[in-house]
């Protein structure tokens, strides 16, 4: 048996439900062609078991669609210098940090941390150990000892600013 | 998700709930994007602002990190919190170091190995056994040890009048005239048979592992599958390989064999592959060909992230 059969039979079963979720994710007319190139990451996943649950292949189609918003934007934007020298997400490889990007970054960090002195300590403490540690929103309402739902609202603050201070970046 | 928040609440609310490793609602998901054809371009701009920050985070090493956090009382948490961490490595290094050779209850020889170390134990019937980085293991007698976390490759003289009983984790592990590599990562068990045989836990389950077999235990359950025999132990010649293994667990792996620390990001992803070692000592970011992750340094360590 090829290797490939579970994930193929996986993805044939879940096309209509993927095309359905490309469009309402704004793939429009280009629906029929990201399926397609959902499937060409799909098989080339390195492990075609962990590909094959629905879970997987959603996240991958809400990627391409993220990735496709990139690649749109870096058309388009006024700093063009600082998306192109963002590591394209496609891209397994991230290049070194070169001086520009360290710069640009350390300027956006510095918004970052500005940003996060508006939200207060506990969501600012929050925000790191989610986003920079990698610990879950369980692991911190035991951490900090509050309910999930007071995690989700601080966490709702912070990534909320986090939104802003793009919004700022591009505005400048 | 309340109607009545401005779409780009809502955007945001489910940008964090999908990058959670566990979200599970994409139909939820799609319903709210059907729902209005502006959705699906606040969540794009929503998720790019929150990649582009990833970004920027990444990029930048801890120790400036913590100094613009330091520019802008309050403190950040993180430090102290990151200070403490650093601290409890450490200790546990000299931990580790200093029971590499001392004398257990019972007489028992415990030997234990730093992450990146590995050590040859001669046991005197001539059976040897390898252990790996990170790794923990009693030797009770000539016929009879326990390995108490880690990895290791036994090569056993066959006596079938007094066989040699690991004991690992919950279970027995009995040879049959036998070359064999056990790693317990927490209770997770694995056992690898390059020649020769080995019974798991005789009284019990009684699973007979033969050569070319590999014996996995996971929760009450074991899975029996093939190996290449070559490949068993292979991290003795500096190789180690994964088959759908966690970012977690690769992370690991990585740490014990290289002694460099590796952590993972949060993913539910799943990746098997081969790792030449020296390669990873040589230059962390060679994993990233080697198996399509994204690799970045934080600190002392390097974080193993999908994509």
């Amino acid at each position: 048996m090829a290797p490939t059969a579970p994930i193929e039979q996986a993805y044939l079963a879940n096309r209509t439900r993927l095309l359905r979720f490309l469009r309402a994710r704004g793939a429009g007319d280009a629906a029929e062609d990201l399926v397609q190139e959902l499937w060409l990451r799909l098989a080339a996943a390195p492990d075609p078991v962990a590909a094959s649950g629905i879970g997987y292949m959603m996240r991958a189609a809400d990627r391409l669609m993220i990735d496709r918003y990139r690649a749109e934007r870096q058309g388009s934007l006024r700093d063009r210098a600082w998306s192109e020298a963002q590591p394209g997400l496609t891209d397994n490889i991230a290049p070194a940090p070169d001086a520009t990007r360290i710069i640009a970054a350390r300027q956006h960090v510095a918004l970052i941390e500005q940003a996060l002195t508006e939200v207060g300590d506990r969501a600012a403490a929050m925000f790191r150990r989610h986003r920079i540690d990698g610990v879950t929103q369980r692991q911190l309402a035991d951490e900090f000892g509050v309910s999930l739902s007071t995690v989700e609202s601080d966490l709702r603050c912070a990534y909320s600013k986090i939104v802003a201070v793009r919004g700022m970046i591009d505005e400048a | 998700m309340r109607p009545d928040q401005p779409i780009r609440e809502q955007a945001l609310a489910w940008a964090m709930l999908t990058r959670e490793p566990d979200f599970a609602d994409w139909d939820g998901f799609t319903a709210w994007l059907e729902a209005d054809a502006e959705h699906a371009d606040a969540y794009d701009a929503v998720q790019f602002a929150l990649d582009e920050a990833d970004a920027a985070l990444d990029i930048m090493p801890e120790t400036e990190f913590t100094l613009a956090a330091n520019d802008n009382p309050p403190k950040g948490w993180m430090t102290t919190r990151r200070a403490w961490l650093g601290g409890a490595i450490a200790a546990s290094l000299v931990l580790a170091l200093s029971f590499i050779f001392g004398f257990g209850p019972q007489g028992e020889t415990l030997y234990a190995t730093a992450p990146g170390e590995t050590r040859l134990i001669a046991l005197d019937d001539g059976s040897t056994v390898e252990l790996g980085g990170g790794s923990r293991l009693a030797v009770l007698d000539d016929r009879a040890a326990r390995l108490e976390g880690g990895q290791a490759l036994f090569t056993i003289r066959h006596d079938a009048a007094d066989p040699f009983v690991l004991t690992a984790g919950a279970d027995r592990l009995v040879d049959a005239g036998t070359v064999f590599d056990v790693r317990l990562a927490g209770k997770a068990l694995d056992l690898a048979v390059a020649e020769g045989a080995v019974i798991v836990n005789p009284e019990a389950q009684a699973l007979r592992v033969d050569a070319g077999e590999r014996a996995v235990r996971t929760g009450e359950r074991y899975w029996v599958g093939p190996i290449d025999p070559q490949a068993v132990g292979e991290w003795t010649r500096g190789r180690i390989s994964f088959e759908a293994a966690s970012l977690a667990e690769i992370a690991a792996e990585l740490t014990r064999a290289t002694g460099i620390v590796f952590t993972a990001a949060p993913s539910d992803i799943r990746l098997a592959g081969s790792i030449a070692l020296d390669q990873v000592r040589a230059d962390p970011r060679a994993l990233e060909a080697l198996l399509g992750v994204r690799v970045t340094p934080r600190g002392k360590g390097w974080v193993i992230a999908a994509e």
